[in-house]
């Protein structure tokens, strides 16, 4: 649905965006993590038509975006949700909707109708004649989202939409897009928060102005160290070590206090062999967890190469 | 160009305003100054001159036309000067509230964009000046029937129609144009404001000029009128050039 091929953008001697090239399938929910100036907001404004690129290819479904005729096709299956969120303080949260769903061209019957559910399904409808100027932070980046979808878009791209709000209101926002990805529909979300990436997200791009990964979060996470089961037992002995030691997953033992770190590639396969050669051992297991690195650590750690290169 | 999405644009706008006092304020008062203060004041200048014993027929005649016809360049200058309240808003204001980001983002191009904008500043700054002017007409027709020396309707008259159904809008025009350049190199409304003003001035000379010429000619008004459509036609072409949304986006601070 996404493709973006060596995709720049410079400004001046200054490289905003260098050479991305991804590829966002239709229905995914796509993270775009990087600092700040890492050139986030440049892609999404150049894949929304906004702004045009130096160089390389992007496409939107069928449109790549660079013919005026291509734009219009392009912005008009696309929803966007920028970083502020720009509304008419003055006029009411309908009145701003209403404009909107004219512009995309949204038959009155239809706008009316999908003004009522999205501002129902945001809890505002009732407050719909209000003027915006009198909402919260959060409820005018709920009739934000509402703007960017009043034309049912393919493909949504949305640029920090939790910045700035308190935990209530981002919590309301992450969920009105879980229900979103339940609808089969493209979105790219320009996010720093890892926390918001890794529950929203199929995948993830890390970004200074190169692209420095892109993986599920998962797999980002376990990319950084190997797999590491830690077995917690009652009592460490050197029969219970030679035990594991002597099984073929596992790549290296670690002893300390009374857990056994074990490091190993797949532990959903090899645990029940790690647990019953144990217990043959006469060890008395007390749990077993795994150790994780976080996505906080490889996003830190790859940034930090990135910075160094 | 579709223009049916440059009135979207454009009655947004208008409902914008609508609810923005200041601007409010500014285009109800102009009709009343230019429209019930200044004829009231011609009123009494005229009265004035015709009450002197000395003139002749002819001379009172040319002083009725001299004066009216200055009366009547005075509806140059409010669609000159509302434009840079109006328009500073229409543009600026949208950079000041960051919402010209979602609105470059929908399926709208540029010339529809800055048709509907430019259109949103034109209509209420002609609405006020024709109701100005209507209300100025009607208070100079009422005076000049009931008063002896002239007794007849003055407005409207060849000169009347020109300069309202001619130069008055494409005065305006310029103006909005001009306000819509101003608004893409500066951040701030009253900048705006007061930049945009600037395109006044050479009106204002006209209308100075108007009133120490001996006579205000139609055929004045016919050059004025022509100056005035060369300057619009220029001004389009450079707003056009300056309505660039990655201008906007990236160099508007």
């Amino acid at each position: 649905m996404i493709d973006l091929q060596n995709l720049t953008r410079k400004f001046g001697n200054l490289t905003a965006v260098d050479n991305v090239t991804l590829h966002v399938e239709e229905g995914e929910v796509f993270g775009f993590l990087g600092p700040n100036g890492a050139g986030k907001t440049t892609t999404v404004r150049m894949l929304c038509c906004l702004i045009g690129k130096t160089s390389g290819e992007a496409r939107i479904g069928n449109y790549s975006v660079d013919t005026e005729a291509n734009c219009l096709k392009i912005r008009q299956m696309v929803g966007f949700l920028p970083e502020n969120v720009g509304l008419y303080d003055s006029l009411s949260a309908y009145q701003n909707l209403d404009f909107y769903g004219q512009l995309y061209e949204v038959p009155e019957s239809k706008r009316k109708e999908n003004i009522e559910h999205l501002l129902t399904l945001l809890g505002i409808w009732k407050r719909r004649e209000d003027a915006v100027g009198t909402f919260s932070k959060g409820t005018k980046q709920k009739i934000a989202i509402a703007r960017a979808l009043i034309h049912d878009p393919k493909v949504l791209f949305l640029d920090e939409p939790t910045a700035n709000l308190d935990p209530e209101a981002s919590k309301t926002v992450r969920d009105f897009i879980l229900d979103l990805k339940k609808g089969k529909r493209t979105i790219f979300l320009n996010t720093h928060n890892l926390d918001e990436a890794e529950r929203l997200c199929d995948r993830i791009a890390i970004l200074k102005t190169k692209l420095i990964a892109v993986d599920s979060p998962k797999n980002l996470e376990r990319s950084l160290y190997n797999r590491k089961t830690i077995v917690h037992l009652q009592n460490v002995t050197s029969s219970i070590t030679a035990a594991v030691e002597k099984l073929g997953s596992i790549k290296n033992v670690r002893v300390s206090d009374n857990k056994l770190i074990l490091d190993m590639d797949n532990p959903e396969k090899d645990n029940p062999e790690v647990v019953k050669a144990i217990v043959g051992a006469g060890g008395s297991i007390q749990y077993v967890t795994e150790l994780r690195s976080t996505l906080e650590d490889v996003y830190l750690k790859l940034i930090r190469e990135a910075s160094v290169q | 160009m579709r223009l049916w999405k440059s009135w979207i644009v454009t009655k947004k706008d208008l409902s914008v305003f609508k609810k923005n006092k200041y601007v409010l304020y500014s285009l109800i008062a102009m009709p009343i100054i230019m429209g019930v203060v200044l004829p009231v004041i011609f009123i009494f200048a005229l009265n004035a001159e015709i009450g002197s014993a000395t003139l002749t027929h002819a001379q009172v005649s040319a002083a009725v036309n001299q004066i009216v016809g200055l009366a009547t360049m005075y509806f140059v200058l409010i669609p000159a000067i509302l434009p840079s309240i109006i328009a500073s808003y229409s543009f600026v204001g949208e950079k000041i509230e960051k919402s010209l980001e979602p609105l470059l983002a929908t399926p709208t191009t540029d010339g529809e964009l800055l048709l509907g904008k430019s259109l949103a500043a034109f209509i209420p700054c002609m609405a006020v000046t024709y109701i100005g002017a209507a209300i100025s007409a009607i208070i100079i027709d009422v005076w000049s029937i009931n008063t002896p020396q002239v007794g007849t309707f003055l407005i409207p008259n060849p000169y009347w129609l020109l300069v309202i159904g001619a130069i008055a809008p494409l005065a305006c025009i310029m103006s909005v144009e001009a306000n819509i350049i101003v608004s893409s190199k500066v951040n701030d409304i009253r900048a705006a404001q007061q930049l945009g003003g600037l395109v006044v001035l050479p009106l204002v000379f006209l209308v100075i000029f108007a009133s120490t010429s001996a006579s205000i000619s139609t055929l004045l008004a016919i050059s004025v009128s022509a100056a005035l459509a060369i300057a619009d036609i220029a001004l389009f072409y450079l707003s056009k050039a300056t309505f660039q949304r990655e201008e906007i986006l990236t160099k508007w601070k």
